[in-house]
């Protein structure tokens, strides 16, 4: 990635994590969308497995500090999400939007599934609604709106000509 | 290049395993240490995120109470309309209680139920008949004045007749008694219905305009001393052997909605004193109004005074200074400073100058011009 993509990445990267703070709270959905998620994914595929677990871990915290009862949980998620996301990026990296839409869902779903049996917050039945109702449901709504975003997004995103 | 990737993803393994041992650290924090650090991060490098998200927050906020603040505002806009009459009615009862408590015996106090439209009203329904004691031709008054006269009465109501009726009238005069005439409806014109007019007056008695009529009580109907209106100007009559005056009515029949009927025993009493007292009231307050209008007029002189003596001093003074010549004027040696008493009580002139910042601005032009210079001669002093 030269700099010219690096920039346009971090540029997108930032993008992503504004509209985690100002669109998802003005929305307030019960399932909402997970910027952070999406912009770790989308970062994570354009760097090393290392560098995509740091990434996680500060975007991790960055997440927890909003949350204190949760700290650390968040961290713990997006480390296992970002270095994943890395690792299998070879898999994912295809132009294909459904792919990358299945991509967005189950990092989504994976972050919440470390993130609450982590957080500790929920037990039992609670939790398995949580992991198998609204964390699906979140993780497909994100999906949604990160193929929405990676379209619109596309001059910003795609790879620079060489 | 098999022990490079071998070591890359030896490196990657050794990361992972840091960041999810710090994670695990930072989960397995006390709170005493969790809270700290948390809260050091939202106040330094996240404290723009925090805001963002605050204000997206206040604006969904928004949102939702959106209809709900738009209720609220309906109800306060109604709940003002209700406000503003109730304190017109509080105002005109208030009034009426003045009116009962001059009075003190000898009226009906009752209401007025309107008929017809507001334009077409020359009569009204009052809701105290020959029950309560009202009999035929019994004066209606409001707490401003005249209002009509009842013409008909039943048990537990009555008919009064306006002063817009057209076949109402009223003996009047000017208070000091130096012009009579008969009061009637002002017919001719669009707004004929709310203006009165005094005929008959005697061509050698002058009315000013805003002079107050009052009835006079001859006819015995109406006692004297009841406000009828106030002069607004002369009407041009073919009579020349008499004036007729436009007046302001004193009472608008679109305001009628509490009256007092006098009984026939305190009309043969009169009503002196009644609206005077009101009259009185009103007479010493723009007294007070205009005395204060002098204290701040006299005031504003003596500092215009004031102030030009020590401009006349200062150009005096800087005169030689400057060594300005004027070729029109013969050449004098400037005479010596002038040592002025100083300003009186400048302290209170300046209290005075503030509070009376517009007055001092029109008075600027009513400071008389200063006296024309005459060429100084040398050592003469003023």
């Amino acid at each position: 990635m030269n700099l010219s993509g690096a920039i346009r990445a971090i540029i997108s990267f930032l993008i992503f994590v504004v509209l985690h703070y100002t669109l998802r709270p003005l929305l307030g959905w019960r399932a909402p969308m997970d910027f952070l998620v999406l912009a770790l994914l989308l970062a994570s595929v354009r760097v090393r497995p290392a560098t995509a677990a740091v990434i996680g871990f500060i975007l991790g915290l960055v997440s927890d500090s909003l949350a204190p009862d949760a700290l650390g949980a968040g961290a713990i998620a997006m480390t296992v999400v970002g270095f994943g996301a890395s690792y299998l990026k070879a898999v994912f990296f295809a132009d294909n939007l459904v792919l990358n839409a299945f991509f967005f869902f189950l990092g989504k779903w994976v972050f919440d599934i470390i993130y609450f049996v982590g957080e500790q917050r929920v037990h039992g039945v609670e939790l398995v609604q949580q992991l198998l109702l609204w964390s699906p449901l979140s993780a497909a709504v994100t999906a949604a709106v990160g193929v929405l975003l990676l379209f619109l997004m596309r001059p910003l995103l795609e790879p620079s000509p060489a | 290049v098999a022990r490079a990737i071998r070591s890359n993803n030896r490196l990657d393994l050794i990361v992972l395993t840091t960041c999810v041992v710090l994670a695990l650290a930072a989960r397995a924090l006390p709170n005493t240490m969790r809270d700290p650090m948390a809260t050091g991060m939202r106040r330094t490098f996240l404290a723009p995120l925090v805001l963002l998200q605050e204000r997206a927050e206040k604006g969904r906020q928004s949102l939702l109470q959106a209809d709900a603040k738009q209720s609220y505002l309906d109800s306060l806009s109604e709940g003002s309309m209700k406000a503003e009459s109730l304190e017109g009615e509080n105002d005109r009862l208030r009034k009426l209680i003045g009116l009962g408590s001059r009075l003190r015996w000898g009226f009906i106090p009752t209401e007025a139920l309107h008929g017809r439209g507001v334009r077409d009203e020359t009569t009204v329904i009052l809701s105290a008949g020959s029950r309560a004691g009202v009999t035929r031709l019994s004066p209606v008054i409001a707490p401003e004045g005249l209002v009509g006269v009842v013409d008909q009465v039943d048990p537990t109501m009555s008919h009064a007749m306006l002063w817009t009726h057209p076949d109402f009238r009223v003996s009047a005069m000017s208070p000091d008694g130096s012009a009579f005439g008969i009061a009637q409806a002002h017919l001719t014109g669009a707004t004929g219905g709310y203006l009165l007019e005094l005929r008959g007056v005697p061509f050698r008695a002058t009315l000013k305009p805003g002079s107050v009529i009052i009835s006079s009580g001859w006819g015995g109907v109406w006692p004297r001393g009841i406000p009828v209106g106030t002069v607004l100007s002369e009407i041009k009559t073919t009579e020349n052997w008499a004036r007729t005056y436009l007046l302001r009515p004193a009472v608008n029949p679109a305001d009628i909605y509490q009256v007092m009927i006098l009984t026939r025993d305190r009309v043969g009493k009169g009503v002196d004193g009644v609206w005077e007292s009101a009259a009185q009231v009103q007479a010493a307050a723009q007294r007070i109004v205009v005395s204060g209008d002098s204290a701040a007029k006299s005031a504003a002189l003596a500092e215009a005074a004031a102030r030009k003596a020590v401009l006349d001093s200062m150009a005096r003074a800087n005169a030689p200074a400057t060594g300005a010549t004027d070729s029109t004027r013969p050449v004098t040696t400037a005479p010596p400073p002038v040592r002025r008493p100083a300003p009186v009580d400048t302290t209170r002139r300046d209290t005075i100058r503030r509070d009376t910042a517009t007055r001092d601005t029109t008075r600027r032009d009513t400071i008389p011009p200063p006296p024309p210079s005459s060429p100084r001669q040398p050592g003469v002093t003023r």
